[in-house]
């Protein structure tokens, strides 16, 4: 089954529940796609930049310290 | 005959005879008909009354349309509607699905506003508006707090969203579109929404998107949570003069 989506004709104020098309489907599996990817990527960012403040503090280092050489 | 001091309606003179009192009181009960109805024309539920420029007369004016107000035209009462600085509700629409279009838009206002309230989603994700369901390119300026000032850039595709995923089962996030000129065929217009929301690590963010969108004249809107479907929320579409 694929997903519901809610359609309101505001000049004649019906409203119709509707499974979609095969093509409004195909784009919204794209697009749902392309959400993973950019929540995957904003999640290795933030993984990344926990493991390099890990680095620095096994250096002795803090971010103000690379701040301070203008790093 | 006499005749009473402020409609002129003829009562018996002292003088007149008793079997001429039937009469008399036919005359003046249908003289203050007459009178009454003249002051009190109305047929129909709302309908009003003004003086007309004749005495003892009223004119009817029957009651205007939903967003019409009473003006003066002519040196008369008449309902219209307003020609600026009104605000009218044009929809209101429960949020159910995995997107929801507002479709057929009128095109007689200046601007329009989209309340939504209590906007739900069933799982972690943003909110969409897209004009027209447009997919092409537009550029975002997003200020977000807590999290800093720095404008993000989210301008690959038409709709406007914000970058912070909205917590599932919170029922308590705000959101408010602006969309000036949105009749205008220009293919790209400003617009901007502001949104308070519980986001899905647990704080209380507001942000603030100022967009140029790409979509011609807006026909219709698409909502829709970024991934998953609407748990709930309503959305409530106003026409601005």
């Amino acid at each position: 089954m694929k997903p519901m989506i809610r359609i309101h004709d505001i000049e004649t104020n019906e409203v119709i529940d509707r499974e979609m098309t095969d093509a409004e489907f195909a784009d919204y599996e794209a697009d749902q796609a392309a959400v993973a990817a950019e929540q995957q990527a904003k999640a290795d960012a933030i993984a990344a930049k926990e493991l390099a403040q890990e680095k620095l503090a096994k250096l002795g280092l803090t971010t103000d310290d690379l701040k301070a050489l203008g790093l | 005959m006499a005749t009473t001091t402020n409609y002129a309606w003829e009562t018996p003179d002292d003088t007149d005879l008793v079997k001429d009192g039937a009469a008399a009181i036919r005359t003046l009960g249908s003289s203050v008909d007459t009178t009454t109805k003249a002051l009190n024309p109305s047929t129909t539920l709302g309908d009003i009354e003004y003086r007309s420029s004749t005495a003892n007369t009223n004119t009817r004016l029957g009651i205007g349309t939903t967003g019409q107000v009473l003006t003066v035209s002519g040196g008369v009462p008449a309902w219209a509607t307003p020609s600026s600085g009104g605000m009218t509700l044009i929809s209101t629409t429960t949020l159910s699905g995995s997107s929801v279009t507002l479709s057929s838009i009128p095109q007689t206002y200046n601007e329009l506003q989209l309340w939504v309230v209590n906007f739900d989603p069933s799982t972690g994700a943003q909110f969409r508006i897209a004009p027209n369901g447009g997919t092409t390119a537009t550029d975002n300026v997003e200020v977000n707090y807590p999290g800093g000032g720095s404008p993000a850039l989210n301008g690959y595709q038409g709709y406007m969203r914000n970058t912070n995923n909205f917590n599932a089962g919170t029922a308590t996030n705000s959101i408010i579109a602006v969309f000036p000129a949105y009749t205008s065929t220009a293919a790209r217009k400003s617009a901007y929404m502001t949104m308070g929301f519980l986001d899905s690590d647990g704080g209380n963010r507001t942000a603030a998107i100022f967009n140029k969108l790409e979509c011609g004249q807006m026909s219709s809107l698409v909502l829709s949570p970024s991934t998953g479907t609407f748990d709930g929320g309503t959305a409530y579409l106003y026409g601005v003069k």
